[in-house]
């Protein structure tokens, strides 16, 4: 009896995750990048000039999207070692629940860097979070998703071209900006408790990013895979 | 070709002699005249690219591979052009050289998108992966436009207030809009001839490589 | 192959350019169970690619391929995870083939002599170790179709032997088994028949009529002298 969309999904995610937890290399780089970040923008800045509620939005997201570029690669990186990915594509699997395995392990990854990270900047940003978090964590969820799968996506593609690593930045660059821009923007109103008003425009620019760009990924990854 | 190249000179001795110079901004703003018009080449090229991608996913038809490469060369060029004469409109209007505002910033990353485009083609030997790699790129960047334009337009703006898509009549002045639209008309057959130009060195190209290929034994 | 059984894989007319190069061309074949095809030929004369055409990796410019049943593969590369041990690769491909692929693990291990090693992690195996983890990987489905892109290539004489044990029984289970091969010498009594291919071409199919690897050699020569 064959495998259902979800068990291969499931399987691929697990799969990816046992292997970074084995290595752990991608994941240590980006905890210490967001160390880095972090006291960087931090002994940068003037703190009678600038507060930390202005600063602190931009460096958490450069850390984020730095720590999920590490992790994207990586993630077809380990596919083509021993060309494993023929070995997943010559059984009767559907596609999209390969590209949903990848999306759901690349998220896993970016999630954890984050979870980890967060706490770090409330520390040495002094932020007050506490009420705000549902809806920080709402934000960060949204954005996140975004650059993820079109990260997930791009890097199936560039993983079999010369140059991976460079060419990785370089096309996912202006895909940054909706989903970046809209979460610095978002992170700084909640930290500043501004009302929802404020936030709803933005709101609605990342969930409709998500929607269309997730649809638009999942059914552009078969086209990337075939030879 | 010959046609775009002459209208181009007819509109810009009209707007040097014909068209009055604008009150506030002073006879810089004449740059308005290919500012605007490459701005919508630059546009148009990348549509034409985008959609030309999505057809070619279905119909997987070489041509509209190359079609859609020549297009986004073209566009490329006209982004530039775009982007080197927005700085020099701004400097003596605003006093500085960028600004970023909706439109350059926009335009910027669809320069971007442009080069990125190029850059993967570079990289991709077999024709039939770079074709089907482009055409993703392609439709992912022409997905990606709207939503980077309302980004920027979320926020404030120093570029000048839409003067021609505002709803309601456009706000210049009779002589200046049909300068402009002639300017937009001659920038288009411009794209036309520059697009059917590209196109006729991309076939060669092609043949050559082909030449060159099957001359290996 | 009995005159009454259908065929496991049926190609007509492949053929396969990248770019402007034709690697493979106008090939057409049929095998069905019980049969044990040698597709024999110069390096750069197509097998390899022939290979993932026919199983389904690589998309044919034209003609077309057909199976019945489930597919096997064991190529040059490993498609396994070097970072993942033996038992965690082989339950992996077999949730993507489903439940009774994934029991079937222990049983392959046993029979590939690996038990020992199932623990231990792919990449401190030898090569001769590896392969027969591939072979294991691409039994788990029961394939009735098996197709093997040089399958000794660096094996010893142990791990050699144990691949062409496998390959008997293969046939005596009514397996189909495409080879594609230069070592021409362990295998030919393995084969019912043999393909050659010169230059991307399919000259002639022929069984095997007990001949051994010199007088095979002999009719690839005049094969490809003639073509």
């Amino acid at each position: 009896m064959p495998s259902s969309f979800w068990t291969v999904a499931w399987a691929v995610a697990a799969k990816d995750l046992k292997i970074e937890w084995r290595t752990k290399t991608a994941f240590a780089s980006s905890i210490v990048f967001a160390v880095l970040v972090l006291a960087v923008f931090y002994f940068a800045r003037d703190p009678t000039a600038v507060a930390a509620l202005d600063i602190a939005p931009g460096a958490l997201w450069v850390t984020f999207t730095f720590a999920a570029m590490l992790g994207l690669n990586r993630a077809f990186l380990l596919e083509k070692e021993n060309r494993a990915l023929d070995g997943i594509l010559l059984a009767p699997v559907p596609r999209s629940a390969v590209f949903l395995g990848k999306l759901v392990g690349n998220l896993a990854f970016v999630a954890v860097v984050e979870f980890v990270s967060l706490p770090l900047f409330v520390l040495f940003y002094d932020l007050a979070i506490w009420r705000q978090l549902p809806t920080l964590i709402g934000v960060m969820a949204m954005a996140t998703v975004a650059f993820v799968s079109v990260g997930t996506l791009l890097s199936s593609m560039v993983v079999r071209t010369r140059f991976a690593e460079l060419m990785l930045p370089i096309l996912l660059l202006p895909f940054l900006i909706p989903p970046v821009v809209g979460a610095v923007q978002l992170t700084s109103r909640v930290l500043a408790e501004r009302p929802l008003s404020d936030l709803v425009g933005w709101l609605k620019l990342l969930a409709s990013f998500d929607i269309i760009f997730v649809a638009l990924c999942f059914f552009l990854f078969e086209a990337t895979l075939e030879e | 070709m010959a046609i775009a190249l002459l209208g181009l000179v007819g509109v810009y001795v009209r707007a040097l002699v014909f068209t009055p110079i604008e009150r506030t901004q002073g006879p810089a703003q004449k740059i308005f005249y290919v500012h605007a018009p490459a701005a919508w080449a630059a546009l148009l090229a990348f549509a034409v690219a985008g959609i030309l991608s999505l057809i070619y996913l279905w119909l997987r038809e070489r041509k509209l591979d190359t079609i859609a490469e020549s297009s986004a060369e073209v566009g490329l060029a006209f982004s530039i052009v775009m982007l080197t004469t927005g700085p020099i409109w701004g400097k003596p209007i605003w006093g500085t050289w960028w600004s970023w505002d909706a439109r350059l910033t926009s335009t910027l990353f669809i320069f971007l998108l442009f080069v990125g485009y190029k850059v993967l083609r570079g990289a991709i030997v077999d024709p039939e992966m770079r074709a089907r790699y482009s055409a993703v790129i392609g439709i992912m960047a022409l997905v990606l436009v709207p939503f980077i334009h309302m980004t920027v337009y979320l926020f404030r703006t120093l570029h000048p207030d839409p003067v021609l898509m505002k709803p309601g009549r456009p706000a210049l002045p009779g002589v200046m809009l049909i300068t402009l639209l002639i300017s937009i008309g001659v920038f288009t057959l411009l794209y036309v001839g520059f697009l059917m130009q590209r196109y006729a060195l991309a076939v060669l190209r092609d043949v050559r490589e082909e030449e060159a290929a099957s001359a290996i034994p | 192959m009995s005159p009454e059984a259908r065929p496991a894989l049926v190609a007509r007319g492949v053929s396969r350019r990248f770019g402007h190069r034709v690697v493979v061309r106008d090939v057409s074949l049929e095998v069905g169970g019980g049969d044990t095809l040698l597709l024999v030929g110069h390096n750069g004369a197509g097998k390899t690619t022939l290979i993932r055409l026919l199983a389904g990796l690589l998309k044919p410019t034209k003609g077309s391929v057909t199976y019945r049943g489930v597919l096997g593969m064991v190529a040059h590369n490993s498609m396994l995870y070097d970072a993942l041990t033996a038992r965690e690769n082989l339950s992996f491909y077999g949730s993507l083939y489903g439940r009774a692929a994934v029991q079937r693990s222990d049983e392959l291990l046993e029979r590939m002599g690996l038990t020992p090693h199932g623990d231990r992690r792919v990449a401190t195996f030898s090569r001769g170790m590896v392969q027969r983890l591939a072979i294991a990987r691409a039994l788990l489905p029961d394939p009735n179709l098996l197709l093997l892109d040089e399958p000794l290539t660096g094996l010893d004489d142990a791990a050699s032997g144990t691949v062409r044990d496998v390959l008997a029984d293969l046939r005596a289970q009514d397996c189909a088994v495409i080879v594609a091969t230069h070592q021409l010498v362990e295998l030919v009594d393995l084969a019912s028949a043999v393909g050659f291919l010169v230059g991307g071409r399919l000259v002639a199919v022929e069984p095997i009529e007990g001949r051994d690897a010199t007088a095979v050699m002999v009719r690839y020569r005049e094969l490809a002298a003639n073509a």
